[in-house]
């Protein structure tokens, strides 16, 4: 084997780069289509109707490396949301970085349980994490009782810091992607994760507490989740127990389109931002290409599909030609 | 004998009293004689006759369970049925309102939910690589998708063709049973069977406890896989007809959350998502404790949510509990040997 790859064979090899190539193709069919489409104003708007999914992609990558899941993260995040929002409706706390806390501190506690669980109790994820997304989204409704808090209630300077021209919601955006593009790439946490999901017994060996970096995920997972909650509040101006109900698999297709695999072990940040991009616009410009927004779904579906067959197709080929070269 | 992958190795089925009162399907009997007693005690209006007034809704879910309980046992897992079930109550009533006589629209919605199933069997066999999880999410939302298509902007249809047609189907037998009620005993009594005494059924078994040994032994472990979905499949086409003569009605949110929920009562049953342990007789008597608990719950007015709580905390706890009695006897066994 020579050491060296030729430049089409890198392009063709690594996720991001075909999933850029993919971006600038949409890009390009997208402004031909409608020259106005890239102006600052919709740009801004597609990174603000996508912040909740885009941020909880993040912490769902950790997760599904580890070879887990979690189905619960929506339910975390209408808990974490309801509770900001009554906060807000009854007058007790209108600190807005306090706000914050709250939100991401039931976050952190909601993950925290789903790892314990998890981890220590050797449940299968999808499990535990199917019978929290009842127990949270439940608790969620029990703590409202019935009421919603809405433009009345949620005001001032919270509902400045989410509401449309502000910048608050691509700062968080940011933050989280840059904090998770460091922790997976340079920190030995990281690398910690991406070893537990692609060989948890080696990963022990080598003295990796397994436990331990479970745990965090989930809790990163909630902290995430938590956060996703008090933003939605503060973007929509409006809490109910209901919000982003069955949205987990959107966050999920993001990442999944993005290249992480479902055994754990394979994904990265940036591609995980690209796959929520990418759906994120092609979300936004169905309408330009004459598709109701009816049929965003359907066509999201087939995306979704097309994506991990046309991968499986390219693994296959290169299998089979690394198969070929070999001397037998 | 523990195998190589921890799990118990015999040749002989353990018997015994000690086996058969100490085993998950037994505690589950208990769990529900004492939902039962629970209901009896905080409604008075808790009794046979209400219960089976209010079951047809949730019955229709049960059929969903049969197909999902062959699904888990293969180490699979399917979360496109309640998708299928929408679609396929689109079709009914889409197809009602054309014109469409009851027998057409039946053989419709059946075939609608076949079809589903054909190609989610069909996309897990052709591309094996893929988790089940992610082709099924795929097939969920296109699905759906599909539904709010032909539901137009409206995003609901009524029935307003065809309605004796679907009443004739909810009848009750003696003005108490439901005719689902004896279509999903004869579905039970035919899925165990097949399960746990024909060949299908113990190949099952096999293939979800070591794909590869399942293929060595000679088992089509594909074909025997997209049976399994194509069943699924027909099973939530059976499940959206019957949901029909409930609601008659259809809209984008039917059927939302029932993959959840019929892999919780197969899980509370004792079924693995790791696939080759449980049956469908737990997970049954496990179907009708969650049931029994809602309605006796939704009859002593408590709020619907809160009931999602108690049902999520039962299916963390019941698959809690082999982990724990394991570090239990594990525990009990270094006392004894120090």
């Amino acid at each position: 084997m020579s050491g060296k790859k030729s430049f089409l064979k890198k392009i063709t090899g690594s996720r991001e780069a075909s999933l850029v190539i993919v971006l600038f193709v949409l890009g390009i069919v997208v402004t031909i289509l409608n020259p106005t489409f890239f102006s600052l104003n919709n740009v801004g708007q597609i990174f603000r109707n996508n912040a909740l999914t885009m941020i909880m992609a993040a912490g769902m990558l950790c997760v599904l490396l580890t070879g887990g899941i979690d189905i619960s993260v929506t339910s975390i995040l209408a808990l974490s949301g309801m509770t900001v929002g009554l906060l807000q409706k009854y007058d007790v706390i209108h600190n807005v970085p306090l706000l914050f806390l709250i939100g991401i501190a039931i976050g952190v506690i909601c993950g925290i349980i789903n790892g314990l669980i998890i981890s220590y109790g050797k449940v299968t994820p999808i499990i535990c994490t199917m019978g929290f997304m009842y127990i949270w989204r439940g608790m969620a409704y029990v703590i409202s009782n019935n009421k919603w808090a809405s433009g009345n209630d949620v005001s001032g300077a919270f509902a400045d810091f989410g509401k449309e021209g502000s910048i608050g919601p691509y700062i968080i955006l940011v933050i989280v992607y840059v904090v998770f593009l460091v922790i997976m790439r340079w920190t030995s946490f990281g690398r910690s994760i991406y070893a537990v999901g692609s060989n948890k017994e080696a990963a022990k060996v080598s003295g990796i507490h397994v436990e331990r970096i479970l745990i965090s995920t989930y809790a990163m997972m909630g902290i995430l989740a938590g956060l996703s909650g008090v933003l939605s509040v503060s973007i929509y101006a409006s809490a109910q127990p209901n919000m982003q109900y069955s949205k987990e698999m959107d966050v999920i297709a993001a990442c999944v389109i993005g290249g992480t695999s479902m055994n754990g072990g394979r994904g990265s940040v940036v591609g995980t931002f690209l796959g929520a991009l990418i759906i994120a616009i092609i979300a936004k410009a169905l309408p330009l290409v004459g598709i109701d927004a009816i049929a965003q779904n359907l066509v999201k579906g087939i995306i979704i599909l097309v994506v991990i067959v046309l991968n499986i197709m390219a693994q296959r080929t290169i299998d089979k030609r690394e198969q070929s070269g070999k001397e037998i | 004998m523990a195998g190589k992958s921890g799990r118990d190795i015999s040749a002989i089925p353990p018997r015994g009293w000690k086996h058969a009162i100490f085993r998950w399907e037994s505690m589950l009997i208990l769990v529900f004689v004492l939902v039962n007693i629970l209901g009896v005690s905080i409604s008075s209006a808790y009794s046979l006759n209400s219960v089976l007034r209010e079951m047809p809704r949730y019955f229709a879910e049960m059929f969903i369970m049969f197909g999902m309980g062959y699904i888990l046992i293969l180490g699979d897992i399917d979360i496109s049925v309640g998708s299928i079930v929408c679609l396929s109550a689109t079709v009914a009533c889409l197809s009602s309102n054309a014109g469409v006589p009851m027998v057409g629209v039946v053989i419709l919605i059946l075939l609608t939910g076949l079809a589903c199933g054909v190609v989610n069997g069909l996309i897990a066999t052709q591309f094996t690589e893929l988790p089940t999880m992610i082709i099924t999410l795929a097939t969920q939302i296109i699905f759906r998708g599909i539904a709010e298509v032909s539901l137009g902007n409206g995003g609901s249809v009524a029935l307003s063709s065809n309605i004796e047609g679907f009443n004739a189907l909810a009848t009750k037998l003696g003005k108490v049973v439901p005719i689902s009620f004896f279509l999903i005993l004869i579905c039970g009594a035919c899925f165990i069977t097949i399960l746990s005494k024909k060949t299908f059924g113990r190949e099952l078994y096999a293939i979800g406890s070591n794909k590869t040994a399942a293929v060595y032994a000679g088992i089509n472990v594909q074909r025997d896989r997209f049976i399994a979905y194509a069943l699924t499949g027909f099973l939530s086409g059976l499940c959206g007809l019957f949901l029909v003569t409930t609601s008659f009605g259809a809209n984008t949110t039917t059927g939302q959350g029932f993959e959840m929920e019929v892999i919780a009562m197969c899980v509370f049953g004792g079924i693995a998502t790791t696939g080759g342990k449980g049956n469908l007789a737990g997970a049954s008597i496990a179907a009708f404790v969650i049931f029994c608990l809602r309605i006796a719950l939704g009859q002593a007015n408590v709020n619907t949510q809160l009931i999602l709580v108690v049902i999520g905390a039962m299916l963390v706890v019941s698959v809690l509990i082999p982990e724990i009695s394991r570090r239990f006897t594990n525990a009990r066994d270094k006392r004894r040997r120090a």
